[in-house]
């Protein structure tokens, strides 16, 4: 029965290995020096976080992971401050502050910055960084002569024609806390009747394919201009502002002093305008954000 | 075909990238298979000794074959955490059932009288196992293997959905374009390609084994 | 724990809308594999060297991951029920056609000739001598197909479809621990019920005889 034990034994280590969180040959880096990225499914966070990575390889001896299709910056977040990864390639203000920090939303973008700045710091031991230079906000899209045609330009102009709209809206908003559905619905004092949930990269096409009438957006999405759609004015402000940074833990940083001032080339750099731009040529033009990345900072010289 | 063309833009833009996920692919599910093989054969041998045992630890096996395997995974993020480990650790469960299975069959279904005669030529029980039982047995537990690997590199297209990488997550960017068919197909492709292949190679290594060279070589791999 | 009783206690009618959800999709496919998988496996028998080929074609089929055939009807079919039931279709018929095929090819040929020989026509032969006895058989790969499909079915979610999956994909994405355990503890519950239900059925079918035999 000897290899019954030796399969035991095995068994365990296997166990103990996986518990313990080493990487398996082939499939990560050596521990010591691997910084872990994530990302979100949309292009917008995979294009940044392949931009972190290749700076962070191109600029140091870091080995980079990266951990990608994590649902939603709240799941970046969960993954943060479990340490399944070392950096988060976006976070948005307001997302963090109604969901991870459960406070109320507050409307003036640079006190919302300064608030997750210092909460960050202080309840998960991480730096968030000053934003990348855009902010990327749920909006209400409709097809721009349509929205002409009916003179729709706010979303509680949309009341009226509440029970007539064909919604639709990525999977998770429906049951998201804070600046979801229920919060909508309280905030605007109106639902709609028919909602159809769906992967949100097909809402686009969707409304202007004339199968939808309104969708949920993300404000960066290049198929905004492209597909000549009109982001209806959020009148009663009940989306909060979602400015976007990279966040990182500082065990990490400490560890790595080069990766601070690196993360720290790209706030600014990067305009709601040009993640558009950038956002189209993987969502339009379907490149690999890692290639989108590695052009973008060729252009730019990687920040030197 | 447009779409054809554009598969084809798109591996010759980001072939390396592709081939990356592609051997990752393939590492979790051979890792999967692997563990499970270390635990499953000796356990399947074990109780094709000892009857009694067989009929639970077959049934719970059988019963982590039912979970639902986006289940399984979701479930295993929350206490183990996100990325490759995880899905590596599912597919070693999914992988248990074939092998064990096989394996005990195979142990079983070796001739009494050829038992016999080993003891009868003075062999330990250790000896009978390996000179005797196994080599008998190769054939059919290959088979499981077999059955194991294309399991795990289904299962572990949706690793994606976990942070583990993989070529689902080029089926995923392709689901959330707008005319993304030449992308989902372009990870779909390679994720079929890999699992007939893999069956293919099983099932050569699988006559390979077999000591009596009798059985034609079986295209349709055998969960009963 | 709390947030899942609440959970339940404030969208009760929700889930069970996904239960049947999940059910329906699940079902219908199976049925319709039934329905093209027994009659096709019944006239493969006729045709050896066809049966070969249509079930080497098939098992290439099953090889295939399921999220890259449910992925790839995206484009074909939308999103939606249909697309998820035709994928799912698709994965049912081959461990039904497979044992119908080897049921029915294993009944006795005296007993057929017995048939035969009582004037019975081709269509009654079928009737009431092969599809009787090999009834256990098709069960077994009937039983296998449908949990198959309730497992599968969660990731029909992804494609709009609707089901138990719904929950644990919102889960996942707004990282909500007990919506991945409402979606997932459910769906794995019923995955098991079905297949004890369904192993209880096979059992029942099992002409009593065979069964004796089977457990010796």
């Amino acid at each position: 029965m000897r290899i019954k034990h030796l399969g035991i034994a095995a068994m365990t280590t296997a166990l103990v290995l996986f518990i313990s969180g080493c990487s398996l040959p082939g499939l990560g880096g050596p521990s010591g020096e691997t910084v872990k990225v994530g990302t979100q499914t949309i292009s917008e966070s995979k294009i940044m976080g392949e931009i972190i990575r290749q700076l962070i390889e191109h600029e140091t001896d870091i080995h980079v992971d990266m951990v990608n299709n994590l649902g939603s910056s709240v799941v970046q977040h969960k993954a943060l401050v479990n340490k399944d990864i070392d950096i988060a390639s976006i976070l948005y203000t307001g997302t963090s502050l109604t969901g991870p920090l459960g406070m109320e939303a507050v409307k003036d973008p640079d006190k919302a910055l300064s608030i997750v700045q210092r909460e960050y710091e202080k309840q998960f031991d991480a730096t968030w960084f000053n934003s990348y230079g855009f902010a990327n906000t749920y909006a209400f899209a409709m097809r721009r002569d349509e929205s002409e045609k009916k003179g729709i330009e706010t979303v509680s102009d949309l009341e009226k024609y509440k029970n007539e709209i064909r919604l639709g809206v990525d999977d998770s908003w429906l049951q998201r806390k804070g600046d979801g559905y229920k919060g909508f619905i309280k905030e605007y004092g109106f639902d709609f009747e028919n909602k159809s949930p769906m992967q949100i990269g097909l809402v686009y096409k969707a409304l202007a394919s004339h199968k939808m009438d309104v969708v949920l957006a993300y404000s960066t999405d290049g198929r905004i201009p492209a597909y000549n759609l009109k982001l209806l004015k959020d009148d009663k402000q009940f989306f909060p502002p979602y400015d976007a940074s990279p966040v990182a833990r500082n065990e990490v940083l400490e560890a790595h002093p080069e990766l601070k001032p690196l993360l720290q080339k790209l706030t600014g750099k990067i305009d709601t305008d040009m993640m558009q731009k950038l956002n189209y040529e993987a969502d339009g033009k379907k490149k690999e954000p890692a290639l989108i990345a590695k052009e973008f900072l060729e252009k730019n010289n990687y920040f030197k | 075909m447009d779409t054809i063309k554009e598969i084809l833009n798109y591996y010759s833009n980001n072939g390396g990238y592709v081939w990356e996920q592609f051997f990752r692919h393939f590492l979790m599910s051979a890792y999967g298979v692997f563990f499970a093989a270390i635990v499953a054969i000796p356990t399947g041998i074990l109780i094709a000794r000892y009857r009694r045992l067989s009929g639970w630890i077959i049934s719970l096996a059988n019963v982590i074959q039912t979970i639902p395997a986006l289940a399984m995974l979701a479930i295993l993020m929350l206490v183990i955490g996100l990325g490759p480990n995880t899905v590596v650790f599912s597919l070693f469960l999914y992988s248990l059932l074939p092998i064990l299975k096989n394996t005990y069959t195979g142990i079983n279904n070796v001739d009494a009288k050829l038992l016999e005669s080993g003891k009868a030529m003075g062999m330990t029980k250790f000896q009978v196992l390996r000179i005797v039982e196994l080599p008998l047995s190769m054939s059919v537990i290959m088979a499981g293997l077999r059955t194991a690997l294309v399991i795990t590199i289904g299962v572990a297209t949706i690793g994606t959905f976990i942070g583990a990488g993989g070529l689902g997550d080029i089926i995923l960017r392709g689901t959330n374009m707008t005319d993304g068919t030449a992308i989902i197909l372009a990870g779909a492709i390679p994720t079929a390609l890999m699992a007939v292949i893999a069956d293919l190679v099983m099932a050569l290594l699988e006559r390979r084994f077999d000591p009596t060279k009798k059985k034609k070589v079986k295209t349709v791999t055998t969960v009963s | 724990m709390q947030d899942i009783i609440l959970f339940f206690q404030n969208n009760w009618g929700e889930f069970l809308v996904k239960v049947w959800e999940h059910l329906y999709i699940s079902l219908i496919a199976g049925m319709l594999g039934i329905l093209v998988a027994v009659p096709l496996g019944i006239v493969l028998t006729r045709f050896k060297r066809g049966a070969s080929f249509v079930m080497g074609v098939l098992s290439v089929i099953q090889t295939f991951p399921s999220f890259a055939i449910l992925a790839f009807f995206i484009p074909l079919l939308g999103v939606g029920k249909v697309p998820a039931i035709v994928a799912l279709f698709l994965y049912s018929v081959l461990p039904i056609l497979r044992n119908t095929y080897t049921g029915v090819r294993a009944v006795d040929p005296n007993l057929l000739e017995a048939g035969k020989g009582m004037g019975m026509t081709v269509l009654e032969r079928i009737w009431h001598v092969e599809l009787p006895l090999a009834i256990p058989v098709i069960m077994a790969g009937i039983r296998l197909s449908i949990v198959y499909l309730i497992g599968w079915a969660t990731l029909a979610a992804f494609i709009g479809a609707g089901g138990l999956g719904d929950y644990i994909f919102s889960g996942l994405n707004n990282y909500q621990p007990e919506l991945i355990l409402v979606g997932a503890i459910p769906v794995t519950i019923i995955a098991l019920l079905v297949d004890l239900l369904l192993g209880k059925v096979e059992i029942g079918v099992t002409p009593k005889a065979i069964r004796k035999i089977k457990e010796a």
